[in-house]
């Protein structure tokens, strides 16, 4: 098999437990919340690390974001990715998962030579899930979702096996391809320390790089609009503590249970 | 602004993706006609089932049974088992041929794997997960309510001026409707034209892991870190009740038991009677996926466990002590 | 080693090894008295056979395989060691190489992750990294207060070890003491180093050299020996910094008379000694002679105690690790205590306490109760707590 040259796709995200809603705004409060790399899209990163070693090739990084994501990209080369790229301008801000597939798509196309096309099933943040198949979709290729393995068949054809409602499925298809990989399929390698303090440079690119009418792209490319914005309450609960042995509390609850079914 | 592929004045009626398997409907294409029904009924437009699949005619007739008015059926051996490439192909065509103004699709897997590729495919908006669904006063646009954050933040999105308006929705989320066998629907066949060169899945394999679904549970046995891999008392008392065993994210992490059964953000949403949650300290993560629970009981030997602040019954003691002195009440009572 | 036991020395191999090692085990003459007082010895079948694992290391050659991680770098072969060899420092540096090849166990590099994202081990929101002292009011650390009060991860984040912490809060509070704790607090780096990441530990030490230095940080006190030996002995010393265990400044509390302990406290307690505090830095009275400090209460001994003591088990990274039950230490030492008939058992080191509760709690095990010493000091004290 010839080598495999992979992009990988991921978004800096905020720790999600540290955004919270401003009551008198309704709107998010991301002043305290550390930023990470989205969880999966280290499961992708970790993934196409491993492909490349199996099969050769090369690993590129492609994030769209601020311009204070492109040290968490290093974090990615520092685990072994050997390029990375951040699409970067405020043309591109406030994008739903439309105009992110497609920069994303430009972002790819843009890179030039790929194989595979990599990202984590869904971000932390948003939690849409939908930009992967977007992707495929701008790049006209085929798609693999929630994959939780790859490998290649004897053909050439990448073999996954994926998530499928209430059990799983092994599916072929021809290169090129995207997949998204789901979270926790495996551990991310940690960081290479000679890597972390020889850093290679991120390549940035703005909106005009990716040859798209503006007017598709960011917060006016998007045909979806966040209305209102709240905190998730739960509904209040009785909190009864039980008191007693053991074995007095397992009555009531059997009492309690039985009173429900 | 990306062009949509046609006017919110030229599109009419509201329209479920009717998920199947082996031509039976899944849970959440009978959830989607539920709640479809309803908010059809209320914008007075008609509820269509799309559905495609092989041999679907009889899973037709059940979402008829189920509220739909019309269904709309591709059936061909091509579209037997789930792919991308053919899906997508006919749903879109469909779809631009009939104009629905709302498409409303499961947030399971393959719904999500159709929905974001038909998004694109079609130019429009795409309102992902939704824990809800409403139309706007005013101005008449479906909200739908979603999630983000680890369940911290919810938002309600729309779509203004793109058709259909898309939204996929979480499984377990809406009752399932209950069948009238009598009511009156059409059914409508139309003609597929796949080539299968242009399919480019092959499914290899396909293993559906039968007889977990704790989406329908009525009693739920949850476990997490607190019972130390030891899930026997959990299922014991899972099978004295009809009900199932559900996990907290880091038992499955921590590989003592399957992923169908974990509950949470990145599980499964239920919506049991009865919770019995065993060892879960009470994460966010993990409290979204029973907060709809009728009774929530939560044994903790931590008092400070936050999972006390999210239930009805509170038991401050070490775990296995009080499960078994459970299973014994449960099977005294058998 | 190959089934002839023929082992064929790499130059590649023989060159990083020995470079990792800096020639630390070439004292060692293979008598083997690591490999008989080795702790795992008295869990599994077979003991880890750590003379061979020097030998080795002596030898230029790989082939250690799991055995290296199974080290809580508890120190008591070196004790013993006729030839001062430091075995502990010769088996994370095989773990660095491990890491190098990407032979590590499964949930490490996590751990390191949970590190480098949230500043902390355990893969806890770094917001809620003062939630152990909800209530107490305590000050951000400036120069003028006379000491950093430095938690730790453990003491922050476990709901255990948080009681820890704020029994020691409560102590300073009667002695008077002014004290700040530090904002953002970072993780000492305690568990970087037992796993071996040496190089991600020199990026870590110096980032917090650089902010403690900068804050103004002189006085030092942890509540674990874990992070005390971080700061004593892995952090470059700068003018005036003084890292002290918690039990030696209380120690110093109650010689100067500033902590005393009015409250009688009848009862028996026997000392587990932190293999951090005892055998890595020689602190054995300060605890002891804070125990005999509160009235009433009678020191036993336990038959293993000081230089001889048996580890937690939760030392060397083994806190990250899954020990399965029947092989761990804990549930050993505990039995040791159970024979003495003591009340307490009473230790000074976050990860003593949850490995021993734990092994008691597993064992059935209700008396002694594991406690720490603060929480018997508080006790003590005889006014109410803060």
């Amino acid at each position: 098999m010839k080598p495999l040259d992979i992009i990988v796709c991921v978004k800096l995200v905020p720790k999600p437990e540290e955004v919270t809603v401003n009551a008198e705004t309704r709107t998010l409060d991301r002043a305290k919340a550390r930023s990470a790399l989205n969880p999966p899209d280290m499961n992708a990163i970790e993934m196409a690390l491993g492909l490349r070693e199996r099969h050769g090739g090369t690993v590129s990084l492609l994030s769209m974001g601020p311009p204070f994501a492109a040290p968490y990209l290093q974090v990615g080369l520092a685990m072994g990715a050997d390029h990375a790229y951040l699409l970067s301008d405020r043309l591109l801000g406030g994008a739903d998962t439309l105009p992110t597939s497609l920069a994303l798509a430009k972002g790819i196309a843009k890179i030039g030579e790929w194989d595979l096309v990599l990202c984590g099933e869904e971000s932390s943040d948003g939690a849409t899930g939908q930009v992967p198949q977007g992707i495929a979709e701008w790049l006209g290729c085929s798609q693999i979702t929630y994959a939780m393995d790859l490998s290649f068949l004897p053909d050439g054809r990448l073999r996954g096996e994926r998530e499928i409602r209430g059990g799983h499925e092994v599916v072929a298809v021809p290169l090129p391809a995207v997949v998204s990989v789901k979270l926790a399929v495996n551990e991310p390698r940690f960081m290479d320390m000679e890597r972390r303090r020889n850093p290679e440079a991120v390549t940035i690119w703005s909106a005009a790089d990716l040859g798209v009418d503006p007017k598709w792209l960011g917060f006016e490319g998007s045909p979806t609009v966040v209305g209102a914005v709240w905190q998730a309450k739960s509904p209040e609960r009785q909190r009864q503590f039980l008191d007693g042995t053991p074995q007095e509390k397992a009555r009531l609850l059997a009492e309690q249970i039985r009173r429900m079914l | 602004m990306i062009p949509s592929a046609y006017s919110p004045e030229e599109a009419r009626g509201l329209w479920v993706f009717l998920e199947q398997e082996a031509g039976r409907l899944e849970g959440v294409a009978l959830e989607l006609l539920g709640k479809g029904r309803e908010l059809a009924q209320a914008r007075g437009v008609p509820l269509t089932g799309l559905l495609l699949g092989q041999g679907v005619e009889p899973a037709a007739r059940e979402a008829i049974a189920h509220g739909a008015d019309d269904v709309v059926v591709a059936d061909d051996p091509l579209l037997a088992v789930y792919t991308t490439d053919a899906y997508a192909s006919v749903a879109a065509q469909v779809i631009l041929d009939r104009k629905p103004e709302t498409l409303l699709l499961g947030a399971t897997p393959n719904g999500r794997d159709l929905a974001g590729r038909l998004a694109v495919r079609l130019r429009t908006g795409l309102t992902a997960d939704c824990t809800g669904l409403a139309w706007e006063e005013g101005t008449g646009l479906l909200l739908g309510e979603v999630s983000g954050f680890g369940g911290g933040v919810m938002a309600s999105i729309k779509c203004a001026r793109h058709r259909p308006q898309m939204a996929t929705v979480r499984p377990g989320i809406f009752p399932p409707p209950s069948a009238d066998p009598d009511r009156a629907g059409r059914m409508e066949f139309v003609p597929v034209s796949l080539d299968a060169a242009k399919i480019r899945t092959e499914i290899l394999e396909r293993v559906r892991h039968e007889g977990v679904d704790i989406t329908r549970a009525k009693v739920l046995v949850a476990g997490g870190r607190g019972v130390k891999g030891d899930f026997a008392p959990l299922t014991e008392i899972a099978r004295l009740l009809g009900g199932e065993v559900g996990a907290s994210r880091v038992a499955c992490d921590l590989g003592w038991i399957g992923r169908d059964r974990q509950i949470g953000q990145t599980g499964f949403v239920t919506r049991p009677k009865v919770a019995l949650v065993c060892g879960i300290s009470g994460a966010t993560q993990f409290t979204v996926g029973v907060k709809d629970a009728g009774l929530i009981i939560a044994i903790n030997s931590d008092p400070e466990a936050s999972i006390f602040e999210e239930a009805d019954l509170c038991v401050v003691d070490d775990l296995f002590p009080v499960l078994e002195a459970l299973i014994a009440e449960l099977r005294g009572a058998a | 080693m190959s089934e002839a036991g023929v082992r064929v020395l790499d130059d590649l191999v023989w060159d990083e090894v020995t470079a990792a090692t800096q020639g630390a085990a070439a004292p060692c003459f293979q008598c083997g008295v690591c490999t008989a007082v080795c702790p795992w010895g008295l869990v599994q079948k077979e003991p880890v056979n750590v003379r061979r694992l020097i030998r080795l290391a002596q030898l230029g050659t790989d082939g250690w395989g799991e055995a290296i991680w199974l080290c809580t770098t508890c120190g008591l072969c070196e004790a013993r060691c006729p030839r001062g060899v430091p075995v502990s420092e010769i088996i994370l540096a095989l773990r660095r190489l491990a890491w190098d090849r990407r032979a590590v166990p499964k949930g490490l590099p996590s751990m390191l992750w949970a590190i480098h994202w949230d500043g902390n081990p355990l893969d806890q929101p770094p917001s809620q990294r003062e939630a152990w002292a909800k209530g107490l009011n305590l000050e951000p650390f400036t120069p003028e207060h006379e000491l950093l009060f430095y938690v730790g991860c453990t003491g922050a984040y476990d709901r255990r070890t948080q009681k820890i912490a704020r029994s020691l809060v409560t102590l300073l509070r009667a002695a008077r003491v002014r004290f700040g704790i530090f904002p953002d607090e970072p993780c000492c780096g305690e568990s970087i180093r037992t796993v071996g990441q040496e190089e991600y530990l020199a990026e870590v030490v110096a980032a917090n050299t650089e902010r403690f230095k900068a804050a103004g940080v002189r006085k030092l006190v942890t509540v674990s020996p874990h992070c005390l030996d971080m700061f004593r002995s892995h952090y470059p010393p700068w003018d005036g910094f003084r890292p002290l265990h918690y039990t030696e400044y209380l120690d110093q509390l109650v010689s100067d008379g500033s902590l005393r302990f009015k409250r009688e406290l009848r009862g028996t307690v026997a000392y587990h000694d932190p293999c951090y505090l005892g055998r890595r830095h020689g602190i054995y009275d300060a605890p002891r002679r804070l125990l005999a400090a509160i009235p009433g209460l009678t020191l036993v001994e336990l038959p293993a105690a000081r230089e001889d003591a048996l580890c937690c088990g939760g030392g060397g990274g083994r806190m990250w690790l899954e020990t399965h039950a029947g092989e761990r230490f804990g549930d050993l030492r505990i039995r040791e205590a159970e024979g003495t008939g003591v009340e307490w058992l009473a230790t000074a080191c976050p990860f003593c306490v949850l490995c021993l509760e734990d092994s008691a709690k597993v064992l059935g095990v209700e008396r002694p109760r594991v406690v720490d010493v603060t929480e018997l000091a508080v006790r003590a004290l005889g006014e109410a707590s803060s």
